[in-house]
């Protein structure tokens, strides 16, 4: 379900992510302290990868709800990857910042909030999130997370 | 980085000089052996990526019939190889796979002759490309000018191509030249999800981004003397491909079956080593839906693909002042490269009908072939080889020895380089430039597209085309090269 409302952010410079070499598509790792960072990283890499801001032209801002469920974490990154790509083609939006408002391995509660795409240079299409080499672990410190984008 | 770049130490058995066998016994869990359509200095590149793996993983399918197949241009993919082709036996538990297909359900390509030669264009070529590129929407989530309604989108879902022609964006004739005649049978609305009707409505008519383009082109070498005399084509004219797909409206309903039928690797205790190969028998509930959807997403890249042609008939008009009929614009073929279909073969003395997954590979009817129109009898099905921007594409045609890859050839060049790479490595302006100097124009939309989608990141087609060639599984009938490009 889509919520509209116009609100401000402050900008952020996003890099939480490293990209992993593949022939024909994109992959990411990301790392962070818990879930919640782990997803909010991987998130905000589809749109670094895929866009590139241009003057704000049509200021509003949307908020997206998104909520997913799976059997796993494994299935829930990719569900939560591909709504994310999904909702965001679907309403023309780029989304510029996402608050987690519950996460666990079977379970997210999210909030996207997206920015028109036309304030936005897209240069790669991502179409989907793939279960190709997927991964979603936890060592002792951090949470990291691999996946390869088709793009 | 080193993931991916590791080179792979698969079993390879010689088979002839364009054949290579991964024998069953590699992992245990293969059903069948991985056949590999290569030779020597293709296979060097091959194997520097995962492609021949997953070759390997596929032959893990249920009910998967004769052999795991790699065309020449194959590369790695997610699941599926790209250049992957795998039939499997509903009679016997053969599984439909949405990995095998792919998101761009049914990208293809087409083919449009003109009766011009080069020198006929030559001086307009500027006009023509800019006309392209304004008329033609292109890049990422580019929205069409033809606008549909959610009623008559789901009439393309059903009508494909047919739909485009009733709108007066084509004749009869360009539904003759197109794979299953622009609209598979069975194509189910009410498995598509809301979602991908969102996506879809308002992309219909747009060529995307990525590798897809719009291409004149001109013949600078024949072949087949017979098979060029018989499609009107001569050294010096003028043609152009278009190749695109579905869109998003193919990648959500690629998404949602992924999703769907993850479930169903439990339920019917199918093994596969990747998630992205899950998948569930043909005569499953959960498979038939993922048919009856997949089949939608074909017949919307078919429309898509007509409606390009129109729009790029309407820029010829508008460039050289004549109609499109008195230019000789007819369409040569329009064929898929991303798609599973039921067809009949013998398979050890009996007919059966199979499901074959072509995962980048075009299907290539030889003469004869009963699903082909009459003016493909004789000669076989146009198979339409797109190359990178800077060097060629083919077109071929299908041959009766096909047989032996379920009538499947490969779909392109195939990638060398990732496109992290080429974007590091390839300055795009100068690269412009030197194509410029060639006599190839370009226009695109995205600037990283020009240089992840430069000559240096993909294989040399004519290698690709000559494995095809010699192994039999297709004819070549002449090649072209590019002088005006469109990218998204």
């Amino acid at each position: 379900m889509a919520h509209h409302f116009l609100f401000t952010l402050p900008k952020k410079a996003v890099k939480n992510y490293e990209l992993l070499e593949h022939t024909a598509d994109i992959g990411i790792r990301v790392k962070a302290s818990d879930l919640a960072g782990l997803f909010k990283s991987a998130g905000l890499a589809i749109t670094d990868i895929s866009a590139e801001k241009l003057k704000t032209q049509y200021p509003e801002k949307h908020k997206i709800v998104i909520d997913q469920k799976a059997d796993n974490v494994e299935e829930l990154f990719f569900n939560w990857l591909n709504e994310l790509l999904s909702a965001g083609a679907a309403e023309g939006l780029i989304f510029e910042d996402i608050q987690i408002n519950q996460i666990n391995e079977n379970f997210i509660d999210a909030i996207a909030i997206g920015s028109d795409i036309r304030n936005y240079k897209v240069n790669t299409e991502i179409k989907a999130a793939t279960y190709h080499q997927l991964k979603v672990q936890k060592t002792d410190l951090l949470w990291q997370a691999e996946v390869i984008f088709d793009v | 980085m080193s993931e991916g770049k590791m080179p792979d130490n698969i079993p390879l058995e010689k088979i002839d000089d364009f054949r290579w066998r991964i024998p069953r016994s590699y992992k245990p869990g293969m059903r069948v052996d991985g056949l590999i359509y290569a030779d020597e200095k293709l296979l060097k590149d091959i194997r520097q990526d995962k492609a021949l793996e997953q070759v390997a993983n596929v032959a893990f399918l249920p009910g998967i019939v004769k052999a795991s197949m790699a065309m020449p241009d194959i590369h790695w993919g997610y699941g599926f190889p790209i250049g992957g082709v795998a039939a499997t036996d509903p009679e016997k538990g053969g599984v439909v796979s949405p990995g095998g297909v792919g998101f761009d359900i049914n990208c293809g390509v087409r083919l449009v002759k003109t009766n011009f030669q080069y020198d006929d264009i030559k001086s307009k070529l500027k006009e023509l490309v800019y006309a392209l590129f304004s008329d033609v929407p292109c890049g990422v989530g580019s929205k069409g000018d033809i606008r549909v309604t959610s009623k008559e989108e789901k009439q393309i879902l059903t009508k494909g191509s047919k739909w485009a022609v009733e709108q007066g964006f084509g004749t009869q004739e360009d539904l003759e030249c197109t794979e299953e005649y622009g609209a598979i049978p069975d194509a189910d609305p009410d498995a598509v999800s809301e979602r991908a009707y969102e996506r879809g409505r308002a992309q219909a008519g747009t060529l995307g981004s990525g590798n897809h383009f719009l291409e004149v082109q001109v013949i600078d070498q024949l072949y087949g003397r017979e098979e060029c005399d018989s499609l009107g084509l001569d050294l010096g004219q003028v043609v152009v491909m278009i190749h695109s797909g579905s869109r998003g409206f193919g990648y959500q309903i690629c998404d949602d079956y992924v999703r769907t039928m993850m479930p169903c690797l439990k339920k019917y205790g199918i093994n596969v080593p990747d998630r992205q190969l899950v998948c569930a028998p043909v005569n499953s509930p959960e498979a038939q839906q993922y048919l009856g959807a997949m089949r939608c997403a074909a017949n919307y890249a078919w429309n898509n693909r007509q409606c390009l042609m129109h729009l790029t008939r309407k820029a010829f008009e508008k460039i050289f002042g004549m109609s499109w009929q008195k230019m000789g614009m007819s369409l040569i073929y329009d064929v898929a490269h991303n798609i599973a279909k039921l067809e009949k073969y013998e398979i050890d003395g009996k007919e059966k009908t199979l499901c074959v997954h072509r995962k980048g590979a075009t299907r290539a009817f030889g003469p004869g072939h009963p699903a082909l129109p009459q003016k493909y009898k004789k000669i076989g099905q146009p198979v339409i080889i797109p190359g990178d921007m800077g060097r060629n594409s083919y077109l071929l045609v299908g041959t009766k020895k096909a047989e032996e890859t379920f009538y499947s050839a490969c779909h392109g060049a195939g990638r060398l380089k990732s496109r992290t790479a080429a974007a590091r490595s390839i300055n795009s302006d100068m690269l412009l430039k030197e194509l410029e100097s060639k006599g190839i124009i370009v226009k695109a939309s995205g600037r990283a597209t020009v240089a992840e989608e430069a000559p240096q990141a993909y294989k040399d087609v004519n290698d690709v085309v000559d494995v095809v060639h010699n192994a039999g599984i297709s004819k070549r009938v002449c090649r072209m090269r590019p002088v005006g490009v469109i990218k998204g």
